[in-house]
């Protein structure tokens, strides 16, 4: 989805690949373009809309998949961080977790950090998406992917998102181990 | 009188027993002096270290709370 009013639309699609773009703002056109191949119409996507994502789902997640949603031209480097559920957590066996979240506070949150890392680091795109429900030992809770022209930027802003997801995005997860099962309280920093 | 929702999760949704109250204040308060009382309403809450938004966002005590507000109470947040 994309954030905001702004709406991109394909207007054709002809046998040779070819797309009109027109974006819309408030229902009037504001840029026509005609797009040949499909760097023109990504370069020409990414520079008139905000290409950042920031997404809750309850559907598992395909990591790759979200890794690679947005490739700039100008990149290269992406660094994906897959947090998935640990089955031991000092010594302590975990059989499942199950995350809950205000989502739109959540989604918001995100919006923010997103914000701040684009002020922080030399990235050029950062896209979000976190799970919640119920999850199996191994599967993926959070993706963060961030892509930048030069790899340490990314790698940077990628390990300040996740820091920071985890002390301001209002998601919690609910740990069932052998034996019990607790609310996971998080650092008290906020 | 100001009629607001207060939204419960995790830890203190299980806490109260409800996800979602309607509370009444006897009139335009801060979200300090809403959330005192929210927690004397609900003392059992005191058991959690707890934040609050209003309205979505990180409540920072003087917000000014009105008719319709969407509070929320929570503990420490624990995604990742």
């Amino acid at each position: 989805m994309l954030p905001g009013k702004k709406s991109f639309e394909l207007l054709e699609k002809s046998s040779e690949f070819r797309l009109q773009a027109v974006l819309k703002r408030g229902g009037k056109p504001r840029l026509k373009a005609e797009l040949q191949t499909p760097g023109e119409i990504l370069r020409t996507f990414c520079s008139i809309v905000k290409v950042d994502f920031f997404e809750i789902t309850n559907e598992p997640l395909n990591v790759g998949a979200i890794a690679r949603r947005v490739v700039p031209e100008t990149c290269g480097a992406i660094v994906t961080l897959d947090g998935f559920v640990r089955q031991f957590t000092k010594g302590r066996e975990t059989l499942y977790l199950e995350y809950e979240g205000y989502q739109p506070m959540a989604v918001r949150e995100m919006e923010k950090l997103g914000k701040r890392a684009h002020e922080r680091f030399e990235i050029a795109h950062v896209g979000i998406v976190h799970r919640l429900g119920k999850l199996e030992i191994g599967e993926t809770s959070v993706v963060i992917s961030v892509a930048a022209p030069h790899r340490r930027a990314a790698f940077e802003a990628c390990e300040w998102l996740i820091v920071e997801l985890k002390r301001t995005v209002p998601i919690w997860k609910k740990e069932v181990y052998r034996g019990g099962e607790t609310w996971i309280e998080g650092e008290f920093s906020k | 009188m100001i009629k607001v929702n207060i939204l419960f999760f995790g830890a203190t949704a299980e806490t109260v027993g409800a996800r979602e109250l309607e509370m009444n204040f006897a009139g335009a308060t801060k979200s300090n002096e809403a959330f005192a009382e929210i927690k004397l309403r609900l003392p059992q809450l005191n058991e959690h270290k707890l934040l609050f938004a209003v309205n979505q966002e990180y409540a920072n005590g003087s917000e000014t709370i009105e008719n319709g507000d969407e509070l929320a109470v929570f503990t420490a947040v624990s995604g990742g």
